[in-house]
């Protein structure tokens, strides 16, 4: 059992808001954790004070049964004996080391005998395709090699949990990829917990088998990534998680597209401050032929989807669709929405749930 | 109520082991720590101790007097600024300090200015070398030039060997020789480069697409240097003024050498002979009157700086301006640069050496040429050995490589530590007063500093024995002084090389120390080097801040010329002085092998 366990962590930087603001939560072993959130909303600093690189003012970090911090008992276990592997975003390989130097650090601090050193360095060089790489310089790979000379460092004193901080985010897009399903291979391989970083939820959602939304120092929703996307508990889950973004409609601003919706949906106007649609759950029919009336305003071809700006009652939604659209710009179309990517919040911004 | 008290106890007794093992955790704190309790004593006890000194009676006026011991008393601010001598000690001095700044200053920044100019900006011949070449004086010590013109208008009121050009049967007069017109030119010719380095980087980061923009409205060359180029150079200009105003303020050589004879006294020298008749109480007024004005100085700046960040042009895209065509002035600018540089670095040097290789001024046959200064053998009218053998030059050369070479190790391993100390405890307490205190030095002029420094370590102090006439002494204030641009190249490199590296050894089990070994000392090792070799050549160099300092045993390179000069031995004092341009010239050499880059910005001090 290698969960990871905090309890009641709070950090505070002495700035206006709260780094950490009494976190709790318990990452299962053997998860791919991936903690998403707007930048400043703590989960860098969540990741480095189980890495030990920050000390929290109080709380615990429990890594299974081993006590990584108690404010309780005053434990503090230094980050040179939690035994984990951790990439930064900027990969800070050693710029004066071999790439061979660089991967057997680790195994140089436990004192191994060169042998067991070149038997891993051979594992690994194989893992992660670094052959013929052995006496360069970093400066002298590609941003792709470096990265994977990080995870190979990483990796080499064959860590119990590994931490991840935005370490696609430097990469180009078409690198990116390739290195997701690399990450993803891993850990299916390894099996040993993973907690990653990122404000990225296209990343979060392609790799992580647990995603944890942070908010302004909370964990707002801890779910699997299909369960955060479907059944987003609050506004912020529910905006910050999907591209296009969910088109949020006030039902103060937006009375009758307000309307339209409550009676699709069969809920109480009252009771709902917001509700939210998914782009692919509107769908353009003919004229007067939808729950509402709709004028295009732009279209948008990505190659494969089509993304149509829509005004309904001077209301801009964004809907996306794989379909050639019906009409062209400036012309009117109808409008039907698909319950199931149809959400309300309350005025505390949760979720109301459907009967 | 027990209970509570207990939990209360135990409660406190968790965060004190959270905070020790913190502690343990991160030695940096401590390294902090220290740093700012050797800090405190270095740089603030001789600033209280000035203070103290210009309103504490001495003992020797207490028992002329018959007052107390270090009793408090007006008397030496009032001899200073109000007494029947303060003519003589004070008022003239600061005059004569105040007009030869002017010229100096102003002579100076046109130089830098207009060779600035030429050299960044248009096709004079030779422009490649000239860049570098400019910046040589700047690498001599003061003395060279004072020297060396002394060597060349001597004439009959001192005493010692004749000048070069009295040889030839032209006696320069004493207006040429000594005094205001000869102290003005050397400074401003030793600080000249300064303001041709600080103008040539202003010009080159001027966008180039701001004289573009001009020239499609039809502007032609002058137009665009007249309403463009030169406004923009505005803030540079003040920046250069007072710098140089600061530095010709504290320089002693030159008013020294070239003053005296003449009985031209400015505050540097005068500050000197209060050191020289024991006058403590004068010395630490004279020295408070020097630091203040150099704070004003430093104060301007800031605001003009800061008054003038509107002209802050944000980089172009890096292309260079084309060279202008100088049609038929290509060839009096480039005689004229090219005299400059003859003037103010080939020339001293040709003429300090020819002095020592010529038995007799001003014969140019070839039987007069010879070693004779250098290794001693036959000299006429000497009863010195010669530079190889003078037992007093090569104690000196020890020293001066003793000293300098301590104080610059030193001076590099503090400023590093203290940028580690300052990067690493971001927001405490301790970061900002380390930086803030490795600064203060910067305010006080060397003199004023090393009278502090004397008066603190004359007596024994508690624990702190008494260090003046020990090497130890000139190797601290060494390292104080220097301390300002130390940290802050530490810290600037602290800073470029961020917490990761180190982190991502953290991670892997490395401890502090085996960090520091195997990640941070490879990485920082070219800045540690530049942070050596730069104090280094500085205090090869120096000589206002060890001038009071040194006694007979203790000499340095450049406090030896001077007694030499003193005792009328120019030959000797010339080679001592081109000693100390040939050690210069190789560390400069080797500072450029290392940094692979023109040493021209890294001479800020």
């Amino acid at each position: 059992m290698s969960e990871i366990k905090l309890k009641e962590l709070i950090k505070n930087f002495g700035g206006n808001s709260i780094a950490v603001d009494n976190l709790s939560e318990v990452f299962p072993d053997g998860e791919f954790v991936c903690l998403l959130g707007p930048s400043g909303c703590g989960k860098t600093t969540t990741l480095r004070m189980i890495a030990g690189l920050e000390t929290p003012d109080s709380g615990e970090i429990l890594h299974g049964d081993k006590i990584f911090f108690s404010s309780k008992t005053g434990e503090l276990v230094k980050t040179e004996n939690r035994n984990l592997g951790l990439m930064f975003q900027s990969y800070a390989l050693w710029p004066h080391m071999t790439v061979y130097k660089n991967i057997i650090f680790g195994l140089d601090m436990q004192k191994k005998t060169s042998e067991e050193k070149e038997k891993r360095y051979l594992e690994l060089e194989k893992l992660f395709h670094l052959e013929n790489f052995r006496d360069r310089y970093p400066s002298e790979l590609s941003g792709g090699q470096q990265q994977r000379v990080a995870l190979a460092r990483m990796l080499a004193i064959k860590p119990s949990l590994l931490l991840l901080d935005e370490p696609l985010s430097n990469l180009d897009s078409s690198l990116r990829l390739e290195m997701r399903s690399e990450l993803k291979r891993l850990h299916q391989s390894i099996g040993c917990t993973i907690i990653f970083v990122t404000h990225d939820q296209m990343e979060a959602m392609t790799l992580a088998t647990l995603i944890a939304v942070m908010n302004n120092g909370k964990i707002e929703q801890i779910d699997k990534p299909m369960e955060i996307y479907n059944n987003p508990k609050s506004l912020f889950v529910a905006k910050f998680v999907g591209s296009p973004q969910m088109n949020i409609i006030n039902t103060d601003k937006d009375k009758e597209l307000a309307l339209c919706l409550s009676n699709k949906l069969n809920i109480q106007k009252n009771s709902v401050k917001n509700f939210g649609v998914r782009p692919e759950s509107i769908k353009m029919v003919k004229n007067n032929e939808g729950d509402i009336n709709a004028i295009i305003e732009t279209i948008q071809p990505t190659g494969a989807d089509w993304i149509i700006g829509l005004n309904i009652f001077n209301k801009s939604l964004f809907l996306i669709s794989s379909d050639h659209p019906i009409a062209k710009e400036n012309e009117s179309v109808g409008v039907i929405f698909k319950s199931e990517g149809c959400h309300s919040f309350d005025s505390q911004d949760l979720r109301i749930h459907k009967n | 109520m027990f209970t509570s008290n207990s939990t209360r106890q135990n409660s406190l007794l968790v965060s004190l082991k959270i905070k020790l093992s913190k502690l343990l955790l991160q030695p940096t704190f401590l390294i902090g720590v220290i740093l700012v309790i050797i800090l405190s004593y270095l740089v603030i006890a001789p600033i209280v101790s000035i203070f103290s000194n210009s309103v504490s009676l001495t003992m020797m006026d207490a028992m002329l007097s018959g007052g107390k011991d270090g009793e408090f008393t007006y008397k030496y601010v009032d001899r200073v600024f109000t007494s029947s001598i303060s003519e003589k000690i004070f008022w003239i001095p600061l005059k004569n300090s105040l007009t030869v700044s002017f010229f100096a200053t102003l002579i100076a920044l046109t130089l830098g200015l207009i060779l600035a100019s030429l050299v960044t900006s248009t096709n004079i011949f030779g422009r490649k070398y000239l860049g570098f070449l400019l910046i040589i004086p700047y690498m001599l010590p003061s003395q060279a030039m004072a020297t060396a013109w002394l060597t060349m208008f001597k004439n009959r009121k001192i005493s010692g060997p004749q000048g070069m050009l009295e040889s030839f049967g032209i006696t320069p007069p004493d207006w040429l020789a000594y005094g205001p017109l000869p102290i003005s030119i050397c400074m401003a010719l030793s600080y000249f480069p300064f303001a041709f380095l600080l103008f040539s980087s202003a010009l080159g980061k001027i966008d180039i697409q701001l004289e573009e923009v001009a020239s499609t409205f039809g502007a032609k060359t002058k137009a665009i240097w007249l309403k463009i180029i030169l406004p923009l150079l505005i803030p540079t200009t003040m920046s250069v003024l007072l710098l140089t105003v600061a530095r010709t303020l504290g320089t002693f050589a030159t008013p020294y050498i070239l003053g005296t004879p003449a009985k031209y006294t400015l505050l540097s020298t005068s500050l000197y002979s209060s050191v020289r008749s024991n006058d403590s109480g004068v010395v630490a007024v004279i020295a408070i009157v020097l630091s203040l004005i150099g704070v004003m100085l430093l104060l301007v700046d800031i605001w003009v700086v800061r008054k003038w960040q509107r002209f802050v042009t944000v980089g172009g895209k890096g292309i260079k301006r084309q060279p202008s065509k100088l049609g038929i002035f290509r060839m009096p600018t480039t005689f004229f640069a090219w005299v400059i540089f003859l003037i103010a670095a080939l020339g001293p040097f040709i003429v300090l050496a020819l002095s020592t290789l010529m038995r007799e001024p001003g014969n140019f046959s070839f039987s007069n040429f010879g070693l004779a200064y250098w290794t001693g053998v036959n000299v006429p009218g000497m009863d010195q050995p010669g530079i190889f053998t003078s037992p007093e030059v090569i104690t000196a050369l020890k020293n001066s490589f003793l000293i300098a070479g301590s104080a610059s190790i030193i001076c590099g391993i503090l400023g590093l530590l203290i940028g580690y100390a300052v990067v690493r405890l971001p927001g405490t307490l301790i970061s900002s007063f380390l930086r803030q205190i490795s600064f203060l030095p910067y305010l006080m002029p060397g003199l004023a500093f090393a009278a502090a420094y004397l008066s603190l370590f004359a007596i024994s102090r508690g624990p702190i024995p008494a260090l003046y006439g020990s090497i130890s002494l000139l190797i601290l204030v060494m390292v104080v002084t220097y301390l300002p641009y130390a940290s802050r190249s530490g810290i600037s490199a602290m800073m470029q090389v961020g917490p990761e590296p180190e982190e991502a050894g953290m991670v892997l089990g490395a401890g502090f120390w085996r960090r520091i070994i195997s990640i941070l000392a490879p990485l920082q090792k070219s800045a540690l080097i530049i942070a050596i070799i730069l104090p280094f050549i500085t205090g090869m160099k120096e000589l206002s801040l060890v001038v009071m300092l040194v006694t007979p045993g203790t000499e340095l390179l450049t406090t030896q010329s001077i007694r030499f000069l003193d005792f009328g031995y120019t030959q000797l004092a010339n080679a001592t002085i081109l000693i100390i341009g040939v050690v210069v010239m190789i560390s400069v050499l080797i500072l450029n092998r290392v940094t692979k880059t023109n040493l021209a910005s890294g001479l800020g001090g």
